[in-house]
């Protein structure tokens, strides 16, 4: 932990409380007033509870929320997003050698004796005033291509699943680094008193292979403070843990259990003279407020028909993607800095058709719609919207192949993501690759330099966002070069 | 000066500059001048020779002191005005000013008048401190005679002397027998011992509780917790799957080797090198397990170099952050920015680590090996029994063997003759030693041969088989399978089929009719073959399969058949096989004949290695290869002996079957072993596992001199440098952990970095003389616990008065006493105890206590076996929480929630954070109410008879303190308040004091129960509970 931060933080916390005159009680009226309003009257990008780093943003941030939609398991680039059509004459021909050059694939297909090209089954076709080429598995998605930038050549090194999840979450293929979301809440803190900086949703999905894991890593702080970890928002009963008081005991009970605890605590404040104990106690007053704030969040019953439906049928069900899409809006709304849904099951190496239609109609109404919902609430120009895997797939089969039916192994090399919002160019595409989607040919995207560009969206220099850590000036983005591709930013 | 189109100086990213003590006097290098060179300059002026600018090196003098590229020179001793350093630090140039902009760093007037004063003063260069051997000088005199209590508080109080601050007064005494039950268990004191001590007026009565303390087996368990921090320790292998390991004999020897007081530099030897200990003891090996606690895969698709490469550089950064307080990461890639660590340094040492014998892939099983087995003695005994067993069914096959006179018939004259032989599989029923998958519909209407037929009746897809005959049948592959079908004119299938099991599977089959009807099989090979239309209805048909046709490896036998149809009746009645048998050249009734198959070839992985070994070398062979062949035919091969020695055999695989089930049942651990052909070693350019660069030999980094050893140096060569007097790093590097652990911060606060990027010591001499002390005790690691805490320093007051806050807000010159919120384990523990729910069984597998449902589930990978989480009951609830199983992808949420590591990888400092998801944690987790409920009860019956005497019990167990008045007033409301709420609620009330697997006394009111439940729940929440004050 950087002493001098953290102490400057308390003191702006302390400052914070003490300059309102009314100590705890300051932020109990905090409460009444709203969070964000009150973190506008007080002049900071933060709040109190979440305050930002002094100095942040560097930049005036085009986005002050993101929300990043991270397929699990690699969507079909080729499938989707990347349309290819002239590949129809090399069904089932061995993909040439001038393609791959050599490039390493995995040990789940370099035993193959030959790696014939599968086009894809599914017709593409062009879509709104910029005729962006969409498949037909994402009819809602095409419906919107005009407000989003869809990035053709993204690549990264990692091969397989788990050092890729990790490299695109945290900048490095190996455990223990920062996650994104917890850099954007350890830079910019929160507008909301009430609810975590940053929450992380994991949605049920529908292939019915078995689905890719996730693991805390993809939203934990690393060597970060662990405040900044992500906070999974649960379905069910309990959506953040342990919110639910204990059974017989209603919220007087808990509020006087909290009053007589806060006396004591103040009398510990005045006996061993240390900050943390002030801490302490707004930390009880916060999450006795988020025992009302999160059941209020998870609540739909206020959102109009019109809304819901136009997530789709799922949106009602608890725990679908759909569901998480609608209470992620319902927390940007709320001022939370980073929301990341989480959707597994995208590891089509076999009836890639059906797997991937199956977890297309997951996403694909409610991806759509958090952008039209978000965009009529004036709220899209300063929510920034990430969808993506952790690489892509290869163009040749593995195992079966027939017209109908084929599985695509692990693709590093170039993958497609989509951003929208934020300070995003709408209706464009970026980036060209060959004839296979093999490579890149035009304008390749570094996933650090995806890293730097959603920093920079929500004003932040990739360069100067670091953390001292194991001997290092820790960055997302690592030791090595990257750049904020500019010619995304509207 | 010239101006260049480019800057020769330039310097990297702003973070965040920690002001070391300022010096009244002269500059010294190490203290004042190496933190400004290292965070401003050296990231291009430094030991990087890669990422060298303006070929100027600032961190070796003798480089300082020649031209540059431009031909200025950087420092000039005693001359300010020809040292271009200054000229570049003070310019306003754009182009010519140091740090540069783009940098975003930028010194202080303070940062830069030290410089000029340094190089004023000669611009002397000290070796970066950590790489010079601590030496001891004596503690130092003071004037506040009376305070001190042994030489760390000599030290602390100079220090506090230069910076004019004043000592804290000693802390009560109940605080602190509530502190140093913490530091040295973990753990609260109980009420007996609260009033032992409080009455025991001796003047080493709290070093009797420290000789106490440090006695009880607590100790190591709570030590246990740190040090398994740094050796990254889980109970699964971390990555994909995220199965389980079987590593916890490793956590119990940590635990007893910090209880048994294992010298420090024994507990280093074990650890890195335990394997290589000639002759080495079951715990030096259990100990070399640290090498085997990194997160490994499993994942389909994985190269095997590269996780190998990944396995290895764990290791190495692991043993390196542990042992020298260094971080090796940045080297992995390129020369060390900062400190002398050059590449081939950490490759040097990557060496060590590079030829681990654990396969790249863990296998997703339990015990990936090697591992080590750890029977009980009873377990020893039962082993040894099963053995013995063994041995004698076996040399009961042995004397069968001599008693056996086997005539060759190739060897007699005339060769017997050649016979037909129709062995039958089915007549009548299943045989008797099969499993049936159903009990068959026998008809004695219609019948081919014998009593009675099958006779089976379905829609789509029907079937009768067994399999698993104890005794296989043979299908030699001169032969046909035959079985006699009659389909019903009336009733006919679409399809009928023949389907035999070998091996494991139901590989085999023959398809007459509909060749799509039966979907099993792929058709074309023989797991499908189609033999041709159905056969004629209304009369009894031989179906025949040629044997060749089913491609069997030779000798192959089955011990199943399925008789399936596609709708219709048929019946379906003696089955086997035809053949001939020559038995002069039958290969399972002539050894001539077999022997003269096999020879030069491989019979395959069933047949032993010794028998294979004879066939594939094809030599001459000696009387004992002839006896081991004879052997081996006649009792595994002579179709002669087949059910004598089948009989033998299957009794003796028996009790091996029984005596591997009970060995699965023998706890195991991962230990370290290398193979046996070292694996070369290289710089990795960039840190990329396929881009080998120049070739390396173990050794340690070049700055330390060599190994004195001969021939190629192993970990335990590094291990015994690592603990030799004239090391550096290691001694300073624990003893500064452990004043980590008990004073809350190191004197290095870096304690993962005593590099030139790590902060200087707050206390270098102390430090030293810590050091150096730890060493020349033995090791004795118990020894330096006590001296820290028998010292005026720990036993001070930690009341934070606003001045001490102004001057030392983090406590690093110890004006006062430690106080800081207790770690993880500690919470769960300290309310277990307090409860008296806490359950003090040491060691053994991880217990699975509550946790709130789908924390692992909706992560885990659906194959994973640790997807689910079965939670434990009864006792296993309540262990220390040392015990609770270590899901590396998602431990549980009391741990993490307080900032417990991931031990994905190896950590020397926990954080301490406070959140309001903690508040959530500690007023509402089952385990924390339950905790409180049964704290409750112990307020109402041990407590006294007054709810003033309870509530002052109950805080008396939590604090060890009693209330104040104002304390015990709004406890005292508070509670008047609930059990009025409670009694009118009933049913809340009931509910509440059963939040829990334990249950509470039957015969308490449940209104007063839940009352005192609440106010405990109060007590478990106080600032002061959660924190060692």
């Amino acid at each position: 932990m950087q002493p001098l931060h953290d102490f400057a933080a308390l003191q702006s916390r302390r400052a914070f409380l003490s300059n309102t005159g009314l100590g705890v009680g300051a932020i109990a009226l905090n409460c009444l007033i709203g969070g964000r309003q009150a973190a506008a009257a007080a002049q900071n990008y933060g709040s109190a509870v979440h305050p930002s780093l002094p100095g942040l943003p560097h930049f005036p941030a085009s986005a002050k929320r993101i929300i990043y939609l991270h397929m699990n398991g690699a969507p079909s680039q080729l499938d989707l997003f990347d349309y290819k059509p002239n590949l129809g004459g090399y069904f089932d021909k061995n993909l040439p050698e001038s393609v791959r050059m050599g490039q390493r694939i995995t040990t789940m297909t370099s035993g193959q004796t030959r790696l014939p090209v599968a086009p894809s089954m599914f017709k593409f076709s062009q879509h709104g005033r910029s005729g962006i080429w969409i498949s037909e598995l994402l009819p809602h998605t095409a419906s919107v291509v005009d407000e989003i930038t869809l990035l053709k050549t993204v690549h990264t090194e990692a091969i397989n699943h788990d050092p890729a999840c990790t490299f695109l979450m945290t900048g490095n293929e190996l455990p223990g680094k920062a996650s994104l979301g917890s850099w954007l809440s350890y830079g910019l803190g929160s507008e909301n008193e009430n609810l975590p900086a940053f929450v992380v949703l994991t949605p049920s999905w529908s292939s019915k292979a078995n689905a890719q894991a996730l693991f805390t890593r993809m939203w934990n702080s690393g060597f970060l403070p662990t405040r900044f970890n992500g906070v999974p928002l649960r379905s069910g009963a309990d959506p953040v843990l342990f919110i639910k008081d204990p059974p017989g005991v209603d919220r007087d009970m808990r509020r006087t259990m909290l009053d007589a605890l806060n006396k004591l605590n103040q009398n510990a404040s005045e006996r061993f003279g240390d900050p943390e104990t002030q801490t302490r106690i707004a930390q009880y007053e916060m999450a006795f407020r988020m025992q009302a704030s999160v059941p209020e969040l998870a609540d739909i019953s206020g959102e109009s028909n019109e809304t819901i439906e136009m997530y789709g049928p799922d949106a009602r069900k608890p725990g679908t993607f759909a569901a998480s899409a609608l209470l992620a809006r319902r927390l940007v709304e709320r001022g939370v800095r980073v929301v990341k849904i989480l959707h597994r099951g995208w590891d089509q190496h076999s009836n890639l058709p059906s797997e991937l239609r199956a977890q297309c109609l997951d996403v694909d109404q409610a991806c759509a719609a958090l952008i039209k919902d978000l965009k009529q609430r004036d709220l899209l120009k300063e929510t920034l919207v990430v969808w993506g895997g952790e690489f892509g797939r290869t163009v040749y089969s593995q195992g079966t192949l027939t017209a109908t039916d084929y599985g695509r192994d692990h693709h590093p090399r170039n993958f497609c993501m989509w951003m929208a919002g934020g300070g995003i160019k709408a209706g464009t595409v970026f980036g060209e690759t060959d004839d296979f989607s093999y490579n890149p040919i035009v304008d390749p995207v570094h996933l650090r330099d995806l890293n730097a560009t959603i920093l920079r969206c929500m004003g932040i220099d990739h360069k100067q966002l670091a953390f001292k850590s194991q001997g290092l000036d820790q960055k997302l983005t690592g030791v090595q070069d990257a750049e904020v591709i500019k010619g995304i930013l509207g | 000066m010239s101006t260049l189109s480019r800057p020769p100086f330039t310097v990297a990213a702003f973070l965040f500059l920690t002001m070391a003590a300022y010096a009244e006097g002269t500059i010294e290098f190490n203290r004042d001048i190496r933190p400004i060179l290292s965070e401003n300059c050296f990231q291009c002026h430094g030991p990087d020779k890669n990422k060298r600018k303006a070929k100027l090196r600032l961190d070796v003098r003798e480089d300082a002191l020649k031209p540059a590229e431009s031909g200025e020179i950087a420092i000039v001793p005693k001359v300010i005005s020809k040292s271009a350093l200054i000229d570049r630090i003070v310019s306003t140039d754009e182009d010519e000013q140091m740090p540069p902009a783009e940098s975003h760093k930028k010194l202080t007037g303070a940062q830069k008048e030290k410089l000029r004063l340094w190089i004023a003063e000669g611009a002397d260069y000290q070796a970066p401190w950590a790489f010079i051997a601590p030496k001891r000088i004596p503690a130092p005199g003071i004037r506040g005679i009376g305070w001190a209590r042994n030489q760390i508080d000599q030290f602390i109080a100079q220090e506090l002397e230069t910076r004019r601050l004043g000592h804290s007064p000693e802390a009560p005494k109940e605080l602190l027998l509530r502190r140093v039950s913490f530091a040295l268990t973990g753990l609260p004191p109980s009420i007996s011992q609260m009033d032992r001590f409080s009455a025991d007026t001796a003047p080493d009565a709290y070093e009797k509780e420290i000789d106490r303390l440090l006695a009880t087996p607590q100790f190591g368990e709570h030590m246990a917790v740190y040090w398994l921090d740094a050796a990254r320790y889980g109970d699964t292998h971390g990555l994909h799957l995220d199965n389980e390991r079987s590593m916890w004999p490793y956590r119990d020897w940590v635990v007893r080797a910090f209880n048994e007081n294992l010298p420090f530099d024994q507990f280093t030897l074990w650890q890195l090198a335990g394997d290589l200990i000639p002759n080495a003891t079951r715990d030096q090996k259990i100990a070399s397990g640290f090498n085997r606690c990194n997160v490994t895969s499993g994942e389909g698709g994985s190269i095997n170099e590269e996780l190998l490469f990944r396995y290895a550089l764990d290791r190495t950064e692991t043993a390196v952050n542990t042992w020298m307080g260094l971080t090796a990461g940045c080297a992995v890639c390129h020369d060390h920015k900062f400190d002398p660590i050059t590449q081939k340094d950490f490759y040097s040492l990557f060496a060590f680590f590079n030829s681990a014998a654990d396969p790249a892939m863990d296998g997703n099983e339990k015990f990936t090996p090697p591992v080590l087995k750890l029977p009980s003695p009873a377990q020893e005994n039962q082993l040894r029994e099963w053995t013995e067993k063994i041995a004698a069914a076996r040399a009961g096959i042995k004397a069968e063997l001599a008693r056996i006179e086997y005539v060759d018939p190739a060897a007699l004259d005339p060769i017997p003759p050649i016979s037909q032989v129709e062995e039958i599989w089915l007549e009548d029923d299943f045989p008797a030693d099969a499993k049936p998958a159903s009990a068959a519909t026998w008809a004695t209407d219609r019948v081919q041969s014998g009593k009675r037929a099958i006779k089976q009746t379905g829609q789509g897809i029907t079937q009768n088989y067994f399999e698993g005959a104890e005794k296989p049948f043979p299908a030699p592959s001169n032969g046909k399978i035959f079985a006699y079908v009659w389909l019903d004119p009336a009733d006919p299938p679409k399809a009928i089929m023949l389907q035999w099991h070998g091996d494991g599977n139901w590989n085999w089959r023959a398809n007459w009719g509909d060749k799509d009807a039966i979907t099993f099989g792929q058709a074309g090979t023989p797991a499908k073959l189609q033999i041709g239309e159905l056969p004629k209805p209304g009369e009894w048909v031989r179906l025949e399969v040629s044997v060749e046709d089913l491609k069997l490896k030779p000798g192959a036998k089955f011990d199943g058949l399925a008789f399936t149809q596609f709708g219709g009746t048929v019946y379906w009645d003696h089955s086997g096989a035809a053949y001939e048998v020559n038995p002069a050249a039958d290969p399972e009734r002539s050894q001539i004949a077999w022997e003269k198959r096999n020879e030069g070839h491989d019979p395959g992985e069933k047949v032993p290695k010794a028998i294979r070994d004879i066939f594939l070398a094809n030599k001459e062979r000696t009387a004992e290869h002839k006896q081991t062949l004879r052997d081996y035919f006649l009792s595994e091969v002579f179709a002669g002996n087949r059910e004598r020695f089948n009989l033998l055999q299957t009794g003796v695989k028996k009790l091996e079957d029984e005596k591997k089930a009970f060995e699965a049942g023998i706890p195991a651990t991962l230990v370290m072993a290398d193979i046996e052909q070292k694996r070369e070693a290289h710089i990795m350019l960039r840190g990329q596992y396929d881009k080998p660069g120049e070739k390396v030999e173990p050794a340690v980094p070049a700055i330390f001199g060599k190994l004195p050893v001969t021939g190629r140096a192993t970990r335990l060569d590094l291990a015994n440098w690592l603990i030799a007097p004239e090391n550096p790093l290691a001694s300073r590097v624990i003893v500064n952990r452990l004043w980590q652990q008990i004073f809350g911060n190191g004197l290095v606060r870096t304690a993962g970095d005593f590099g030139a990027q790590g902060e200087t010591p707050s206390h270098p001499e102390l430090l030293d003389w810590l050091a150096v002390e730890l060493r020349e005790s033995g090791w004795d690691i118990k020894h330096l616990i006590r001296l820290m805490l028998t010292s005026a320093t720990f036993r001070q007051d930690s009341r934070m008065t606003p001045a001490l806050l102004e001057a030392d807000p983090e406590n690093r010159f110890l004006a006062r006493g430690p106080r800081f919120r207790l770690d993880a384990e500690e919470l769960r523990d300290n309310a277990l105890a307090v409860g008296g729910l806490l359950d003090l069984t040491l060691g053994g597998v991880p217990v699975r206590p509550y946790q709130p449902e789908n924390i692992w589930e909706p992560l885990g990978f659906v194959g994973s076996n640790t997807r689910e989480y079965k939670q434990d009951h009864g006792q296993a609830l309540y262990r220390r929480s040392l015990y609770t199983f270590w899901k590396r992808n998602a431990p549980a949420p009391f741990l993490t929630t307080f900032d417990a590591p991931s031990r994905d990888s190896s950590c020397i400092r926990r954080e301490r954070s406070d959140t309001p998801l903690q508040a959530l944690l500690l007023m509402n987790d089952v385990q924390h109410f339950e905790a409180a409920r049964a704290l409750g009860q112990r307020m109402l019956l041990e407590g006294g008879t007054t709810a003033n005497e309870r509530i002052s019990y109950g805080f008396r167990l939590a604090t060890t303190r009693r209330p104040a008045e104002s304390e015990q007033t709004v406890l005292k409301e508070t509670f008047e308040k609930e059990l009025e709420h409670f009694a009118a609620n009933l049913p809340a009330a009931q509910q509440a004091v059963t939040f829990g697997e334990s249950k509470p006394k039957p015969d308490l009111n449940p209104a007063e129960l839940a009352a005192y439940t609440m106010v405990a729940n109060v007590l478990l929440n106080m600032d002061e509970t959660l924190t060692e004050n």
